[in-house]
């Protein structure tokens, strides 16, 4: 019962941090509305015996990619306050296509509550013990450097870092009209 | 722990990894170039790329013929595949950016764009779209889509300062990031419904998935339909097309759509064929949308890039055509990949001409500009009129061989109402594509062309392509068949 | 206990609030904070259904989880970079009033 109570406190935090990213006219209280939105997620990580991403999820999204994002809003302060609209031209659309697309999703994931695992007949199945899941952490890393597992994504995911950060270097890179 | 020799056969696997592993050491390279042999090095960098390209060619066309796959995972399936499917569209991704290189060293040294990152950048995107067609994992799938569009969103913007080039990149980075949003929760939501991420297994287990899978379908054609540009997702092409710098449209007109289409047919036959009765026919409609606003609004263009863009849109909808009827015909998948093939070679060709027509960035794009190409530079607009010819599949061009095998899987699948809508749409693309040439022969103008050696021959060769295509397209598209999925039987071999 | 299904809602919940950011808002910054607010219901959802899946023991969903956390990263370093070198020459990011290519 208790559990129930701190996971829709933590849902409804995490959901009222988003709504506020995507409403609030002062982007900076957006960035620090995601941040507590990242943090919430952490949460429910902690909730499902995931204390590896959860701490993952702390020092990326929150230490890292929220504090480049308000560094992005400091350096490009002047649309930081405005008195004009968030939004843009169709913000009605946008609601009504975001509405639907939840209604849809939750009506499948309504439609499968009473069967879970799926194809293991009635009744809603409780998460695995956790006796089975113990030592998880040390295994995704195993994951990560063995050839009959994920080496190879691995290695793609490096490359890929490799060629987002030499790009974004090349684009910020201030640029002067006799350098080339 | 005892240590295992690892199981992988790093052959198969070398194509993608020496033109990824050729990019990082060119970076490294440049760490030691001194400052007064920077002008040397830009002047190697384009030819050093392409001995990076040639080799992985070679690698690549040994393996064809290969059937197999190497990274095996504990439960017996390979994380990548080699087969005949994989290598003919490798080679589509390294002939694409051959001819990229070699259409853009000039264009770029004239814009003052040259930079050596440019190569290097374009060497990671070609590894991301051999990954794509080899990839037998949806973890795969997605981080190559990764590494294929994360460097187009900065080669867009290489035009800096320029503001159209600033906003086509902005604008492909805001929609790419979206739709890898939509393709990552659809594959999230399959590895729910499947309990794994393996196409095989995916297979396996869809039948139980429910409702869950179907969604998870839908939002990874979403995804796709993103990343090819199919309407009513195709918002941000003609801006993105027009707005970048025209090699790198040129590249990612043809690369970064082929390599959407790979790893979508390769999902689709694989790993949702128990679906195919739900996806073909999304994807039948899909595609008559596409065919019908890419066509149509193709017609007002003044601007040639932005023409294209449509263009490519509309050819997308071919494809798409090709793909719908692959659940009801055996050369669906094959049809796809001779239209893809040849739509590289007839697209590529069109955008070596907007480049040698093209002064400055962005000038010289405008439907005007070409008035007159026929008295002043016969060969390119002889050229061009046969590359507009092939876009609108006239006979013999290679743009007909491929329409052809397109409508006829189609009649094969059933979709006679689809044809339908092809066929026509292909008349009404021919006001558009014919204008083109009436501009250049019977207009009067005048205007520099600048068409060096290597943009010739790149034409030259195009045309070569397109012509054979067009003449004997027999024993290309037995190759195409030999390259096609067999959908299940590949999973029971694989 | 908490069942499966409400961590799917809250997912979607997040999913669809993030999708209505990137529709609705006209900033890049806030463009990009929806896509991230997406990126993260998505790992919601990957790392509930390994909790809860039927092979709990390969942590599959988590190694999911990271490789989405790296793919972030990558992009949002990518697309502040360009939203910075966009700033410097025109003072906006205003994603609408990026209108110079339309004909």
């Amino acid at each position: 019962m208790i559990e129930q109570i701190i996971f829709i406190v933590i849902s409804l935090f995490t959901l009222m941090m988003g709504w506020i990213v995507v409403s609030n006219n002062n982007l900076f209280h957006a960035a620090l509305a995601l941040m507590a939105s990242f943090l919430g997620v952490a949460g429910l990580y902690v909730m499902l015996d995931a204390g590896f991403l959860a701490m993952a999820q702390l020092l990326v999204y929150i230490g890292a990619i929220s504090i480049l994002i308000i560094f992005a809003i400091m350096l490009t302060r002047r649309m930081m306050q405005t008195e004009e609209s968030p939004f843009n031209s169709q913000p009605g659309l946008a609601g009504i296509t975001a509405v639907s697309v939840f209604a849809v999703i939750a009506f499948i994931f309504w439609q499968m509550r009473e069967f879970w695992p799926l194809g293991a007949g009635e009744g809603a199945m409780p998460p695995a013990d956790k006796s089975i899941i113990l030592g998880s952490v040390a295994k995704l890393g195993e994951y990560f450097v063995s050839p009959d597992a994920f080496v190879l994504p691995f290695e793609v995911a490096s490359v890929m870092l490799l060629a987002a950060l030499i790009g974004s270097i090349w684009v910020a890179w201030p640029k002067t009209e006799d350098e080339s | 722990m005892e240590f295992q020799v690892p199981t992988i056969n790093i052959l198969l696997i070398a194509p993608a990894a020496i033109v990824a592993g050729w990019g990082v050491l060119l970076m490294l390279i440049e760490l030691f170039i001194s400052d007064e042999a920077q002008e040397q090095w830009r002047q190697i960098v384009p030819g050093l790329a392409l001995v990076g390209l040639a080799l992985a060619f070679i690698q690549t066309v040994g393996l064809w013929g290969y059937d197999g796959g190497t990274f095996i995972l504990a439960d017996g399936h390979p994380m990548i595949v080699v087969d005949n499917f994989a290598t003919f569209l490798n080679i589509i991704f390294l002939l694409t950016g051959a001819l990229t290189i070699f259409i853009s060293v000039d264009f770029l040294r004239r814009t003052g764009l040259e930079r050596p990152e440019f190569y290097m950048l374009m060497l990671f995107s070609i590894s991301g779209m051999m990954l794509m067609g080899m990839a037998n994992d949806l973890i795969l799938v997605f981080l190559a889509l990764e590494l294929l569009s994360i460097p187009l969103y900065i080669m867009s913007g290489l035009a800096w300062p320029r503001t159209d080039s600033e906003e086509s990149a902005m604008k492909y980075f805001l929609l790419g990031a979206f739709s890898s949003g939509f393709l990552v929760y659809g594959i999230a939501l399959t590895y729910g419904a499947t309990g794994t991420t393996q196409l095989p297994g995916v297979m396996a287990g869809i039948a139980n998935g429910g409702s869950l899978a179907l969604a998870g379908a839908a939002l990874l054609l979403v995804g796709f339909a993103f990343k090819v540009a199919a309407v009513p997702f195709h918002m941000w092409t003609p801006d993105v097309y027009q707005g970048a710098p025209t090699a790198v449209t040129a590249f990612m007109s043809v690369g970064a759509k082929v390599g959407g289409f790979a790893a979508m047919l390769r999902i689709l036959i694989i790993a949702l064929p128990g679906l195919g009765d739900v996806w073909a026919p999304a994807l039948a409609v899909l595609s008559a949308l596409t065919l019908i606003v890419g066509n149509v609004v193709a017609l007002v263009q003044p601007n040639i890039k932005r023409m294209l863009a449509y263009s490519s849109i509309a050819h997308a909808g071919y494809i798409l055509i090709a793909v719908a009827s692959a659940p009801a015909s055996p050369d669906g998948v094959s049809a796809a990949l001779f239209y893809m093939f040849a739509y590289l070679f007839s697209n590529m060709g069109a955008f070596a001409v907007v480049i040698a027509i093209e002064r400055k960035t962005n000038e010289g794009v405008m439907l005007d500009d070409y008035k007159g190409l026929a008295k002043r530079h016969l060969g390119l607009a002889l050229a061009m009129a046969f590359f507009m010819l092939s876009l609108t599949g006239v006979p013999p061009t290679g743009g007909f061989s491929g329409k052809f095998f397109v409508f006829k899987a189609a009649i094969e699948a059933n979709l006679i109402w689809l044809t339908i809508v092809g066929v026509i749409t292909s008349a009404i693309s021919g006001y558009y594509y014919l204008r083109v040439v009436y501009t250049m022969f019977m207009q009067d103008g005048d205007g520099e062309v600048a068409a060096p050696e290597a943009l010739k021959w790149t034409v030259g060769f195009a045309v070569l392509v397109t012509a054979v295509l067009g003449f004997i397209p027999g024993p290309w598209f037995d190759i195409a068949r030999q390259a096609a999925l067999q959908g299940m039987q590949m999973v029971a071999g694989g | 206990m908490i069942p499966l299904s409400w961590y799917l809602l809250v997912a979607a919940a997040l999913f669809s609030i993030g999708l209505y950011g990137v529709l609705a808002r006209r900033n890049a910054v806030a463009i990009l904070m929806g896509v991230e607010l997406m990126l993260n219901a998505v790992n919601i959802n990957l790392v509930a259904f390994w909790r809860y899946g039927r092979f709990p023991e390969q942590p599959v969903g988590l190694a999911w989880a990271v490789f989405v956390l790296t793919v972030a990263a990558a992009e949002a370093a990518v697309g502040l970079a360009l939203i910075i070198s966009i700033y410097r020459h025109r003072d906006s990011v205003v994603a609408e009033e990026m209108d110079t290519l339309k004909n």
